[in-house]
């Protein structure tokens, strides 16, 4: 019988110190769920944010597809950094996010690198026993790789060859210790480790669109809005594209004469 | 503000001990009953305790996040119950942790009481000790050491759980981050040095802790040949 009164005991701490540390978290920082490539840019940008507004952060680092599946059973997180527009798009069709918030923060840049030899672009025509790109079914940039292949008719030589990532961090590491000879990575990894590679042009894909969303009914929404209002910032754009992103600027000026022409027809 | 890595062991540590002193609650009277059952059933349900050996964990966790998201029934049961949302909880974690650690105190107690043998405790019956009493006087003291390498490998296991925990926990810090997924979050965001710390503390401590159980097993399996 003691045994059991002093397991009884020992639960019953332990909830009591559960309890407490719900209570003391009542007071909830800012949750934020961050797709894994971005997660050094953004730690990067909210030392700045935070001398600012003095709002307490918490980064939840993760692949998006995971983040998304979890934020749709209930995580508990105020805003969501995606590394693309698809999922984001899935959650404000399941009325999942506050309206309206949905935001392109970021365009992706892809680059071509290798640990062992000098790269330029011309390489991807000899394929190499071994190319490493992520997932193109799962991971937004593995997508834009293949593209990319596709836009230079290689992808049937390189498709029995590829090592394909779960994302494009593992993608990442894989070329880094030289576990495979070249890949296609996204820029900004080369640019926060100071490495150096080639820069594939963003036409050979389409647009690697990173969006964010505020989540609904978390009771953090105004700290959340402020990040999204940071992030979108001329100023922090200008930062973001500095760590190795595709510059919106360049991207919009092709977009905006077509627009322009589209008003000035409709208002004759 | 402590570390993160410090809060995670905190978070880790609590998990373990929670987990294990539930899995001896559950595990105990399941490893007795399924040592003294001689129905039929009983492989059906000594192979549901032996499946988390088997299972991958992200399937395990896959299910529970179903099963615990508010828009199913056991977690909004729990949420009813508690007024708190179960998924992504420290008690999720938890509940997670004594299924995918309950091959691990339930067969090595199971073993342990098969061994027992019906006389001793047919001996305690006949002097008059009620089951309460012969389980304490007669049982707990013969098969100390299976409880301690139970209790120790239940521990040491859900210690190193990462699956169950990433798809059910959230990665929340001070609540479901615990130090398997730190290593994995340093891993990802290439900061090896800090890895390389987590990853040979963690595997130097389960050599200990397994050091440990294999040495309080030696001399006591030395007696019992003896005796």
């Amino acid at each position: 019988m003691q045994l059991s009164k002093l397991s009884s005991l020992i639960i019953f701490c332990s909830l009591l110190y559960m309890s407490a540390s719900f209570a003391s978290q009542n007071n909830n920082p800012l949750r934020i769920a961050v797709a894994a490539n971005f997660t050094p840019v953004l730690k990067a940008l909210l030392v700045e944010f935070h001398q600012k507004t003095n709002i307490e952060t918490q980064i939840i680092s993760g692949a998006t597809g995971a983040l998304f599946l979890q934020i749709k059973h209930g995580a508990p997180f105020d805003i969501l950094i995606s590394a693309d527009s698809v999922r984001p798009k899935r959650l404000e069709q399941q009325g999942l996010i506050v309206n309206d918030s949905r935001k392109t923060y970021a365009l992706g840049q892809l680059a071509l690198f290798s640990m062992e030899h000098k790269t330029q672009l011309t390489d991807l025509e000899k394929p190499s026993k071994h190319f490493a790109i992520a997932n193109p079914d799962i991971a937004p940039y593995g997508k834009a790789a293949k593209q990319t292949l596709q836009h230079l008719g290689l992808w049937h030589q390189y498709k029995k060859n590829l090592i394909t990532g779960i994302n494009v961090n593992q993608t990442f590491a894989q070329i880094r210790s030289r576990a495979v000879s070249s890949g296609i990575i996204a820029n900004s990894q080369l640019v926060i480790n100071k490495l150096a590679g080639v820069v594939i042009p963003t036409s050979y894909h389409q647009p690697i669109e990173q969006q964010l969303v505020i989540i609904k009914n978390q009771g953090n929404y105004d700290f959340a809005k402020q990040l999204s209002d940071y992030l979108l910032s001329p100023k922090v754009q200008q930062k973001i594209v500095n760590f190795g992103y595709a510059n919106h600027e360049l991207t919009e000026s092709i977009a905006k004469p077509l627009t322009q022409q589209g008003i000035s027809h409709a208002k004759p | 503000m402590p570390s993160p890595d410090f809060l995670a062991l905190v978070v880790t540590l609590k998990m373990a001990t929670v987990t294990t002193v539930i899995l001896l609650l559950i595990g105990t009277p399941l490893a007795w009953y399924l040592a003294k059952m001689t129905s039929r059933f009983k492989v059906i349900i000594e192979a549901i305790v032996a499946l988390p050996l088997v299972l991958p964990p992200t399937v395990l966790g896959f299910y529970l996040l179903i099963a615990f998201s508010p828009q199913h029934l056991p977690g909004q049961i729990w949420q009813q119950v508690t007024g708190q949302q179960l998924a992504f909880s420290f008690s999720a974690i938890v509940i997670g942790s004594v299924l995918y650690s309950l091959p691990f105190v339930v067969q090595p107690l199971q073993k342990a009481f098969e061994q027992l043998g019906d006389s001793l405790l047919e001996a305690g019956a006949m002097l008059g000790a009620g089951p309460f009493d012969r389980f304490f006087t007669i049982v707990l003291p013969l098969t100390k050491a299976s409880f301690i390498t139970a209790a120790s490998l239940g521990f040491a296991h859900t210690v190193g759980e990462f699956g169950v925990i990433l798809m059910i926990g959230g990665n929340i810090p001070g609540e479901t981050r615990v130090l398997s997924i730190t290593l994995f979050d340093h891993v990802e965001a290439f900061d090896y040095a800090k890895a390389h710390i987590l990853a040979i503390s963690l595997l130097i401590g389960s050599m200990i802790l397994l050091a440990c159980v294999y040495l309080l097993n030696l001399p006591r399996n030395k007696t019992d040949k003896l005796s």
